[in-house]
């Protein structure tokens, strides 16, 4: 019983922490109707920033979180009119276009950390590696458990920009329909650039994360574009309320798997799951708006 | 005197036939209870306000959107309900408000492709011979997407054409362009009436109603209101003013 | 390009004339060793189309095709071991078989939606066939399943330009010569237009797909037999899948050459880097610029630049380079 509720709450501090950036995810489809292949790039990038930054300058990896934010931040906002520009052009299919671009942009992540790294993993060091936390009957990692912390802030002050302030509403509108909000003058090409920066940045933040609970290697990427792709069927794409059920359930999905039938089917347990969603309810079980 | 008022609907016996129909999006009534008849071989207008519940009616009987009720009959088959392409393959054919063209492929492919699911033989001729009727023989073999908006309207209606339906609905077929290729449209409809097929047209333009539809059927609210001639409707000054917003 | 310029059209089939005297004579102009990479090459050319059949004619990005290349590579190898021991060509139609079965089985409740959710389903599809077979006996796990050898490059070279062939003629027959074509490319524009236009297009799509599905499966049975040696990643690994994607697009989507052209290339350019610098993983990193680079400056790839459309391909690509784009969302 102990086994089963550390499991259960060892899955939701994960699940919390891919909540953030499979949200992230889903507002980027939301704004720019592209589903970004390269989401599990900057998960692994955000994770070896936090690496090179504690293992470079010796300061906490934590302190990696937000620079990571904005180094891909900064990155993102300079991708994003690209993606907004062949999502939009002329071409011949420029929804097949974008997505291809999304794929090349992956392919070309993985390939230049393979080529710079190698296929060596790296662990986000913190001061709170390590440690764990005793809960009455149940003991958790520490690390996971500020993990979850980091991850609920971000989460939350994502949630306060979307709903609380007037660039956020701006977004949800361009979200829910993209021509009323060009009509109410917002600039969606700007708007694009933003939103794909903050999603970046947003899920760098989280690859510091999950370098510091796991570690990061560059073929652990498609790992994470596999969640967000799972939060996305089960949400329904584009969908921000369901995502963040969606990711808690994939964290406990994940977690149960692994511990009572062994680490190596959890992936087969994810991929089967998505691929039932999808024959079952193509358009997402979880499906609600913004 | 219009040449359109002359002629009475022929035949009478009717090719369309709408009961009861019900269509609500959430809580909005697009349709609330339409009931019509189109007779055969006649160019019937569906005129009203934005938001009546006109394309919505299209949408219905193309089998674009399934109906919460109600009966649609077309040619001896009740269609509600029937996907769209097993209605076109009845012999109903349509065109959308805004062109819906295969926008990769060329302006005879666009044809073909339009004859692809039904009578493929003679399907080359009959599309040069669409082409010779919509004057857009100097742009066969360019991409639909590379049409001015005037020939994007005139392929979007050589499409319905080249589908040899009995019944075409037109979506506002003619708004917005230049009048040449509006007479162009004009003709080509007139022509094929004489050919025995039936029309039912969308349409803002009262100066294209009153030259081309032999009755108008004038729709509220997802209701039909009434039905007439051209000049039946114009007598009926609370029409005008309530639903065209323009007094005679 | 879908239609034939109205010029002659005497040099192009001269020239296609020439190219298939050239491959019919290959074996006796090159030693083993280059008739492999011309093997190779055959076989990518023909993948690559297998894969343009959904994706160029039909608009449907395909991430898991290896899943069928690898489910034609599987059911060979396990039909021409014991206990079974069947001869190669009668396991060549059970694999077609068993992969037209499962596109079915994917095709029918995915293609219904959007783009977005079919690629990732068969993205997913491919990768619970890695986990599957690196986890069962039969498959012989991750260490893989060996097949009776049989050393005849000749015999594989000719296989795979038949393969090669055949695929390149159903291609062309079906989707540049039929009212078939006609209905896949307008379900491709517009589907509710095609829909109006009579075109079963729930239909017409999953016969696409299993097309494509099937043509891929018998290049993975001859690859198998070839190499002798097959395990999950080597023939369901989503490098495959990604190779396909990068040779079609930079040979140009939808074009009944531009998968030939990209892939032999592409094939060309890997084994050139592999015999200089070895396996590396920079060769990865070159797919995704390629990709990304095909995407930005040649959204109508090589073939694109031959058809006419040039002089538009680089205004296109001029006007991206200074952001100008039409705005508004098209469907």
């Amino acid at each position: 019983m102990d086994l089963f509720l550390q499991t259960l709450l060892n899955g939701l501090l994960i699940g919390g922490v891919i909540a953030t950036f499979t949200i992230a995810f889903q507002l980027t489809f939301g704004v720019l109707h592209v589903i970004d292949f390269a989401v599990g790039g900057w998960v692994v990038l955000g994770g070896y920033l936090g690496y090179y930054m504690a293992a470079g300058l010796g300061v906490d990896g934590f302190l990696a979180i937000p620079a990571a934010f904005f180094l891909f931040g900064a990155i993102g906002y300079l991708i994003g009119p690209i993606l907004y520009n062949v999502r939009n052009s002329r071409t011949a299919r420029p929804e097949l276009m974008a997505l291809a671009l999304t794929f090349g942009l992956f392919t070309l992540l993985r390939g230049g950390m393979l080529t710079a790294w190698g296929f060596n993993t790296r662990n986000v060091p913190t001061a709170l590696s390590g440690e764990s936390l005793a809960l009455g009957p149940v003991t958790v990692p520490m690390i996971r458990v500020a993990a979850a912390v980091f991850a609920i802030v971000i989460a939350g002050g994502l949630f306060l920009f979307l709903y609380r302030t007037r660039y956020g509403l701006a977004i949800r509108a361009t979200a829910e329909n993209r021509q009323n909000a060009a009509l109410m003058g917002v600039n969606i090409r700007r708007l694009s650039a933003n939103v794909y920066g903050l999603y970046a940045g947003i899920t760098a933040m989280a690859g510091v994360l999950m370098g510091a609970v796991y570690s990061v290697n560059p073929e652990i990427g498609l790992r994470y574009t596999l969640f967000a792709f799972f939060v996305a069927v089960l949400a329904g794409l584009g969908s921000v309320g369901g995502a963040l059920v969606a990711a808690l359930l994939l964290g406990v999905i994940e977690a149960y798997v692994s511990t009572y039938v062994g680490s190596s089917y959890s992936l087969l347990a994810i991929f089967a799951t998505l691929f039932l969603v999808l024959l079952i309810s193509p358009k997402g079980i979880l499906r609600r708006g913004l | 005197m219009s040449p359109a008022a002359q002629t009475p609907a022929a035949g009478g016996e009717p090719i369309l036939v709408v009961r009861d129909l019900y269509k609500h999006f959430g809580g909005i009534k697009a349709t609330n209870g339409v009931t019509l008849e189109v007779r055969r071989q006649e160019i019937a207008g569906l005129i009203g306000p934005n938001g009546s519940g006109k394309s919505t009616l299209f949408s219905l009987v193309a089998g674009t959107v399934a109906p919460d009720s109600g009966q649609i009959r077309f040619d001896g088959h009740e269609i509600a309900g029937k996907s769209a392409h097993a209605v076109a393959r009845l012999g109903l054919a349509r065109t959308f408000q805004i062109p819906a063209l295969f926008e990769n492929m060329t302006v005879t492919e666009n044809l073909l492709a339009a004859a692809a699911e039904g009578r493929w033989q003679g399907a080359r001729e009959r599309a040069a011979e669409t082409l010779a009727l919509l004057r857009l023989e100097h742009v066969a073999e360019n991409r639909a997407s590379d049409l001015s908006g005037g020939q994007q309207k005139l392929l979007e209606f050589g499409r319905a054409v080249m589908r040899q339906a009995s019944l075409v609905l037109l979506d506002e077929v003619t708004a917005g362009v230049h009048p040449n290729i509006r007479k162009i449209i004009l003709e080509a409809i007139t022509r094929l009436r004489e050919r025995g097929i039936t029309f039912l047209i969308i349409e803002h333009d009262m100066e294209m109603v009153r030259s081309v539809c032999d009755r108008i059927i004038v729709m509220d609210s997802g209701r039909v209101v009434t039905s007439g001639t051209f000049s039946e409707i114009v007598r009926n000054s609370e029409v005008m003013q309530t639903y065209l917003g323009r007094p005679q | 390009m879908t239609t034939q310029p109205v010029k002659s059209r005497l040099p192009g089939l001269l020239l296609l004339a020439a190219v298939l005297v050239l491959l019919a004579l290959m074996p006796l102009m090159v030693n083993n060793y280059w008739l492999r990479i011309a093997t190779g090459a055959l076989m990518w050319a023909g993948l690559a189309c297998s894969w343009n059949i959904l994706g160029g004619y039909a608009g449907y990005i395909n991430f898991g095709h290896s899943a069928f290349f690898g489910l034609g590579a599987y059911v060979t190898a396990f039909l021409m071991n014991d206990p079974f021991g069947l001869p190669f060509l009668v396991t060549v139609p059970a694999g077609m078989l068993v992969t037209a079965v499962f596109a079915v089985i994917i095709g029918a409740p995915t293609l219904r939606l959007r783009g977005a959710y079919f690629a990732i389903a068969t993205w997913a599809f491919a990768e619970v066939l890695i986990q599957f077979a690196s986890a069962m006996d039969f498959t012989g796990g991750i260490g893989g399943i060996g097949l009776p050898p049989y050393l005849n490059e000749r015999f594989f070279y000719f296989a795979m330009l038949g393969a090669a062939a055949l695929t390149y003629l159903l291609t062309w027959l079906l989707f540049e010569r039929s009212r078939f074509g006609l209905k896949v490319k307008a379900l491709r524009d517009h589907e509710p237009a095609a829909e109006a236009m009579g075109i079963n297009t729930a239909l017409v799509k999953l016969q696409t797909f299993v097309l494509s599905a099937v043509t891929a499966s018998v290049f993975g049975a001859i690859f198998a037999y070839w190499v002798t040696f097959i395990n999950p990643k080597s023939v369901f690994g989503g490098d495959i899948t990604d190779q396909m994607v990068v040779m079609v697009l930079l040979g140009g989507l939808g074009s009944l050459w531009g998968p030939a052209i990209g892939g032999v290339a592409l094939f060309v350019v890997n084994r050139l880097m592999w015999m200089y610098w070895g396996d590396t993983a920079f060769y990865i990193a070159l797919l995704g610029a390629a990709i990304v680079l095909v995407v930005l400056f040649l959204p109508n790839g090589i073939a694109g630049l031959f058809s006419g459309r040039r002089s538009n391909a680089l205004e296109k690509a001029a006007g991206k380079l200074v952001g100008r784009v039409d705005e508004g969302e098209r469907p």
